[in-house]
Order: C-alpha cells, then structure tokens, then sequence
C-alpha cells in the first residue's frame, strides 16, 4: 500500500510539473488589455470635457476588487451609485476581501478590472507597474481630462522607479490642504460632560501630577464609571502608541533630517510612566488591555469611560451619537488634555500623501477607457460632491452663498435612523476616490463629534517624511521589523501594567536591549534611505 | 467505483504539491511560481535561525501534548459513561448536551470567553462568591495561564463531539457477550475492562493515531481570538505564525517552508505513533 501511495506521488508531482508551467501573465505592463484595446468609433478623447460625458458605450460592466471586508456596499441600490451608474452606464461588482483573497487573486493571475489596495506598503503596490496599468497613459490614450483632477503632488509621491504612477489615492492630503485646514482631526482627549461639570475646576489634566489626581477624583465622583479608557491594545499600541506622542509634539525628526526615535523619547516615557500610576491607583481597569474591538465599542457607545484617549473620532460618529441620543447632556466633548513636559506644540497625524486606499485599473481590464473615466469622475469635483452630499434637489441645496446646505429630512433621518440613512443614500461611504476638500463645500452640520473636531482646527502636522519608512516586507530587515514592533507592543502594555518603577525600568531597558539585539541599526540604516527618498519625492513638487 | 474519488484526490491533492516548491525559491504575490527565483535551503536557514519560532513550536508542542494527556481520554470515558445509562430522555439529554459546545464557533465562543474571564467577568465572580479572592484580575492577560484556558476550553468544546465514534463502536458489541460475563459474575467494572475496552482498542488507536499526527497543527481559530499582547509569548503557535508571516506579510516562501518541515514531521510522528499501535493491537496496524 505504501509503495502506491509513493508511487502515485511521484505521478502526481511529474503530471503537475508539465501542467503547472503556466505562461507569465505578468511583467510586461504593456500586455493584456493596454495594448490592444481601442476606443475608435467610440469617442474622440479632450483635454476640456471629461470623457465620461463623450462615451455613448452603454451597459459596461466592471468587477471592482476592494481589499476591505468590511465594507458593505450594493452597487446601484442606493443614491449615490444609482448616480454613477446612470451617469456613465456601467455596471459595477464590488467584491470585497481581505489579504488572504487578495493574495489569492494575484496567485491565480486573474485580476478583476479595478483593484483598490489598502497599504501603501504592501508587495502588491510596490509592484504595480507587474499588474497594473500606469494612470498617466490611460489618461493620454482614453481621458486627458484626468490630469486636470490628479493632484500633482500627489503623483509624484506615488511614483515608482519606473517614473510611472498606477494608483491613485483616496484622502491624499497635500502641504497645501494641512495650511488649508481642510481635515478634520481624529484624535481627541474626550471627558463625559457630566463628569466636567461635576469636577468643575479641578478638571486639570495638562500635568501629569493633575492627570494623576484627576483620575483618584473622578474615581470617587463617580465610583461606577472607568476613569481612563483608550483604543484596544490586544495586537497593537492602539492610542497610546503615536497618536499620544503626536499629542505631545514628539519630534518626526533628528534636527538633520536623520529618524527620531519617538518610542523612547523622554517627554512620552514620563507620560507613560503616569499613565501606568492611574493604573496602579486602579483607575485603569486590566479589561482595557485584553477587550477586543466590538467589546470596546459597546463600552464607548454605553459611556462606561468617563474619560478617554480616543483615536478615530471621525469615524466613531454613529457611536457617540448613539450615546449621546441617549444620556443627553452627558454627550463626550474633547478638551485639551495631557500637555508636553517640554513644551512642545501639539502636532496631530492626519492621512498624508499616501492617502488610505488605492485605486488601480489592472492590466486585464476588459474596458480601461471606461475604468479610467470612472476614476475621472470621481476624482472631479461634482464626483466628490456626489460621493459625500449627494444629489442636488434630492439630498441638499446651495444656500445663497453657495454653500451646500444638506435638507432638512435628510438631516433628520441621519440623526434619528442612522442605520436606514446609510442604506438608502450611502452618503460618505462611497469613499475610494474621496478627498478632505468636500468638507469646504458645505456648512458641516452638527454631530456629536463637532466639538471635537472644532477643538482640533489648527492641531495637525503633516507626516510626510516619515510615511511609509518600514523595510519592504520579505526581507530579513522587514522580518526584524516585525519582531521589534511586536516587542514595543507587548513592553508598551507591559510598562503601563508595570507593578512598580522598577519593574517599569526594567520593561523599557529589554525592549532597548532587545532591539539592539534585533538588527535595529540595519532597520534605523533603511528608514534613513527611505526618509531621504520622502524628502526627493516631496522636493520634485516644490520645484513645480 | 473508485475512480471518481481518485480523480478528485489527484487533481485537489496531488498537483498543488507542485507548489512546495516555492519553499526553496524567493516568491512574491505578483511572480508566477516558475518566474520566482531559487534560493535553494534559504528560507529553512532563517527559520532555525528564528526564535519567535521556536518558542511558537515549544507553544504549540506544549499545547497539543496538555490537550492528548488531559484531552484524549476524557471522551472515551463519557461515552462508556453515556454508554452505561438507561436507553430514555435523560441520556439523550445528556449527549445532546455534550455536543452542544461543538456547534459554536471559535469567534463566538472567544467572545464570551473574554467576558468570562474579564476581571468582574463569570469567573471571577465565582471565584469571589467562594471567597477564593479578594480582587479579580483579567485572566486572559498572564501569560501562564494561557496554556491551561486553551486546553481546557478547547476540551469542553470538544469532548461531546469525541465520543461519537466510541457510542456507535459499542452500540455494535455483540449483547449476549454481557450476558454471559453477567452469568459468571463479572461485575460492571470487569465487564467494561474485559469486553468493552477490547472492543474500542482499534478505534481508540485510530482516534490516537490521527491526534498524534496532528501535534503540530494546533486551533488557529482560538489563537485568533484570544491572542493579546500580554500572554502573547505562550500563545503564539506556528499556525498563527506562519499565518502572520505568510497571508498577512505576504512573505509566501517562509510560510511554505514552514509549512513543509511541518508536514515531514508529522509524517515521522505519525509512523512512530502507527509503530507504537502495533504493539496495542496484537500486531496489526489500523492504518495499513
């Protein structure tokens, strides 16, 4: 028996060698559709009208790949892709994955027409000229029109060795949309309002001695609530990773343009350090170190945290909506919270140039004359506008000084029904091609996260020169990398789980030694290449 | 008759053995599989080399031994407890009851375990209600004590569903076999040594065999799910490892390397264990 069993092995592997010698699909950006496909008789391309209003080709058909599970979306059957299908007559599959299918996908070489990454770094983008078809010249062949609504800027952060562009991305905020202001910060210190006014002035938390005793206050005040909460920490440093050190001004950078290591830097440590006597006092429950993310947000959305560190807060609308809806003047309100030791100025991340997700037409697009305007569309501004506000008439008006103005029902079933608004008119969550510039459209109106938002006008910093400095994954830097981060999470809650300043010392001199030991010097020696490449990229455009 | 099953074992099986060979090459998502560039025994270097692994492979080793020693009998004891009931509602009750747990999934099942064990969770409530302690701690968070909450939540989820097999062997045994060693005044305990277990032996090499061949591959979905940053260092297991490094960092090769070395130990295993078997049944093999 064993003897076939072998045997049949064998056949199987010889039978697979000779099957298996699939012809390379990849390599050539100038295979597949690229090449061969043509618009002749269809329409002539112009550089002054988008080519979605020349093309008459009805009934195009697109699969569109979204590397997000989480996305919910029917094509057609709300308001705002019942637009977009109208207006270009196509047809769109959404298909949403994660990793796993994606990687999948490329494995079996059959890519649907659009692809939308989520990372920046991953191998997929930093070899998209393999898969994908380079923007700049679907622009020239089928929509010229295109280079009038891509960010320059952004282009050339995006570019390849190949001094090619293929993605493009949502949320791509540029130098001038942080002098602008147009994004709203998504980091927030936030306090019940009935536990501000009940501490009244002794509400002090900007020194770490006051946040300390503030916290023992709070805890009197209001036995049945957790003084302190943050984000989740199970796989990662949730808030109190870099969105804290932001808080605090750490540097993103040596006076020499060179990395600075912000995990250890003094100012953040002693903030950490406090952090873990609140926890010490007993007024951080260990819950907020093992609770998992829906555990987390029953808790936000229930008010259980009197006071919180919150990383997110733009897209937490619905959750504090719902609490507030519900303990009316108990509602979150941000205020200014934890303070530099040095005096440094507050200095919040927003989404940089890299932007959050990225569009591609891939190289097999059965019809990239009609992929490429869609990217047109939606990049332009009545796109934009579509995509967040929706339709003139139906879902807003302009007000006499021409801004949109959304209608009262609408308004009204957004805050009573949140659940049935977003299925009938998916306002804002059709968002792969969104930018921050719609938010200057419109008098915002008022949620719950406002104030919040309102608290953070002119609190961000751009981040440009540190995004994306990580060793490229597969390599034995990137390997390192992992195991080093992975260590900084689990010291960081080790350290504020600390039982004593010693044991606290002794968590922070490992995680040093352990990185030493770890390749650190050949991953500081990467980041610097990559922070001097973002500093090439950022100058091309300033010389424009 | 046959053919049908073998076709489908060749075309599923065996050709996507072809694909081990990516171990031995320098593969990313975008290159085909005969595109990619060998690196010949480079990738097997870096994982000896690794010591996030290794402590993965101690994890899963002590794990999956904890589970065969605590886990591996209890079944065989509840199905000749279940056997030895009444035949009536109140033994179906109790197998339907020892099923139950099987059907939840580890998400699910994850969930309620962090409440449960969340420091004013069920157990600590328990554990106070008995004034065994005074101040509830999260349990999930110390490292030590995952290897016990994996073993024994994953054998309550289980150990119903395993005794399946040995109900339907002894619902075969022959009754008159009772009768007689009734008649020469065996009692119950001699009767379940002498004709019962006998009769299980092939069934209870089986179900060892096939455990013991999967020592390495341990619960993925539980890591998953009660993985955390703090009991991290006695939870990573190499399914979860090669998970992180292969689907989620797309460093393919590693994780079929992994993947590989697994599987040739496994094999040794599970010659070792047919060997040991032997021995149990009078010398003939369950497998072979």
């Amino acid at each position: 028996m064993g003897k076939v069993l072998v045997g049949f092995a064998l056949v199987g592997a010889l039978f697979a060698l000779g099957a298996c010698g699939k012809s390379s699909k990849s390599g050539d950006s100038s295979t597949g559709s690229a090449k061969t496909y043509s618009i002749k008789g269809r329409y002539t391309p112009s550089k002054t009208t988008p080519a979605w209003k020349l093309d008459k080709k009805k009934n195009t058909k697109l699969t569109w790949y979204v590397n997000a599970d989480w996305l919910k979306l029917n094509f057609g059957e709300d308001l705002v892709t019942a637009q977009i299908k109208k207006d270009l007559n196509i047809d769109v599959k959404i298909v949403t994955g994660d990793d796993t299918k994606l990687n999948t996908m490329f494995a079996s070489g059959d890519l649907p027409d659009l692809v939308t990454l989520t990372d920046f770094n991953s191998s997929a983008a930093k070899t998209a000229n393999k898969w994908a078809q380079p923007l700049t010249t679907l622009a020239d062949k089928y929509d010229p029109y295109f280079n009038k609504v891509a960010n320059t800027e952004t282009m050339n952060w995006f570019q390849l060795k190949d001094g090619k562009t293929y993605g493009y991305p949502n949320f791509s905020n540029t130098t001038q949309d942080y002098k602008d202001n147009i994004m709203p910060v998504n980091t927030n210190f936030i306090i019940r309002k009935d536990v501000l006014t009940a501490l009244g002035t002794d509400a002090k938390f900007d020194t770490p001695e006051n946040f300390q005793a503030t916290m023992k206050l709070i805890k009197q005040k209001f036995p049945n609530l957790l003084p302190f909460g943050f984000n989740p920490v199970t796989t990662t440093t949730g808030s109190l990773g870099s969105p804290l050190q932001d808080w605090l001004g750490v540097p993103l950078e040596t006076k020499d343009g060179k990395y600075y290591d912000r995990d250890t830097d003094s100012d953040y440590l002693t903030w950490i350090s406090t952090i873990n006597k609140v926890y010490r006092d007993g007024n951080i429950t260990d819950d907020s170190f093992a609770d998992d993310g829906p555990t987390f947000d029953e808790k936000v959305e229930s008010g259980k945290y009197a006071t919180m560190m919150y990383d997110g807060t733009s897209g937490a609308v619905s959750r504090f909506q719902s609490f507030k809806n519900a303990n009316p003047g108990s509602e979150y309100v941000a205020i200014d919270g934890p303070q530099s030791t040095k005096g440094n100025k507050i200095g919040l991340k927003q989404t940089g140039l890299s932007g959050w997700m990225i569009n591609y037409v891939s190289n097999t697009a059965k019809d990239p004359a009609k992929a490429i305007q869609l990217f047109t569309y939606l990049m332009d501004k009545q796109g934009q506008i579509l995509t967040r506000y929706g339709v003139e008439g139906k879902t807003f008006k302009y007000d006499d000084k021409g801004k949109i103005v959304m209608l009262p029902e609408i308004t009204k079933l957004q805050s009573e029904n949140p659940t049935e608004y977003s299925k009938k008119y998916r306002l804002g969550e059709f968002i792969f091609f969104s930018h921050d510039i719609v938010n200057t459209y419109a008098e915002r109106p008022t949620t719950a996260v406002t104030q919040m938002q309102n608290w953070g006008k002119g609190k961000l910093k751009p981040h440009f020169i540190i995004e994306n400095i990580q060793p490229d994954s597969g390599t034995s830097e990137a390997r390192s990398y992992e195991a080093v981060t992975k260590n900084w999470q689990t010291s960081l809650i080790s350290m504020l789980r600390a039982k004593n300043d010693k044991e606290f010392d002794k968590t922070l001199s490992d995680f040093k030694s352990f990185r030493k030991s770890n390749d650190w010097s050949a991953i500081l020696k990467e980041q610097n290449n990559k922070m001097k490449d973002n500093q090439k990229r950022l100058d091309l455009s300033k010389d424009e | 008759m046959v053919l049908p099953g073998i076709a489908f074992m060749f075309v599923f099986t065996y050709i996507p053995i072809y694909g081990l060979v990516i171990a031995f090459k320098h593969y990313t998502i975008t290159d085909t599989i005969n595109g990619a560039p060998w690196v010949g025994l480079e990738n097997f270097k870096i994982i000896l080399g690794d010591k996030y692994f290794m402590q993965a492979v101690i994890n899963t080793l002590g794990i999956s031994l904890l589970k065969l020693l605590l886990g591996f009998f209890i079944p065989v004891v509840l199905a000749i407890m279940i056997y030895e009931l009444k035949d009536g509602p109140f033994k179906k009750l109790v197998q339907t009851i020892s099923y139950l747990p099987h059907f939840l999934s580890w998400i699910i099942l994850g969930g309620m375990m962090i409440s449960w064990l969340s420091t004013t969770g069920l157990m600590n409530q328990m554990l106070s209600g008995l004034g065994l302690i005074q101040q509830g701690s999260n349990h999930l968070l110390s490292a030590n004590k995952y290897w016990m909450i994996a073993v024994l939540s994953d054998i309550w989820k289980e150990a119903g569903w395993g005794t399946i097999l040995y109900l339907a062997t002894m619902s075969k045994i022959d009754p008159t076999y009772y009768e007689a060693a009734r008649i020469d005044g065996a009692n119950k305990w001699t009767q379940i040594k002498k004709i019962t277990l006998p009769f299980l032996m092939p069934i209870i090499s089986l179900n060892l065999i096939l455990n013991v061949s999967n020592l390495l591959g341990s619960n993925l979905d539980q890591t998953l799910v009660l993985m955390n940053s703090q009991n991290s260092a006695r939870s990573e297991v190499i399914n979860s490892y090669v998970y992180r490094m292969g689907l989620t960092q797309g460093d393919f090769s590693y994780a079929t390397a992994v993947g590989l070395g697994i599987s040739l130990i496994s094999v040794i295993l599970l010659l070792i264990t047919n060997t040991v078997t032997k021995k149990m049944n009078d010398g003939e093999s369950v497998i072979f």
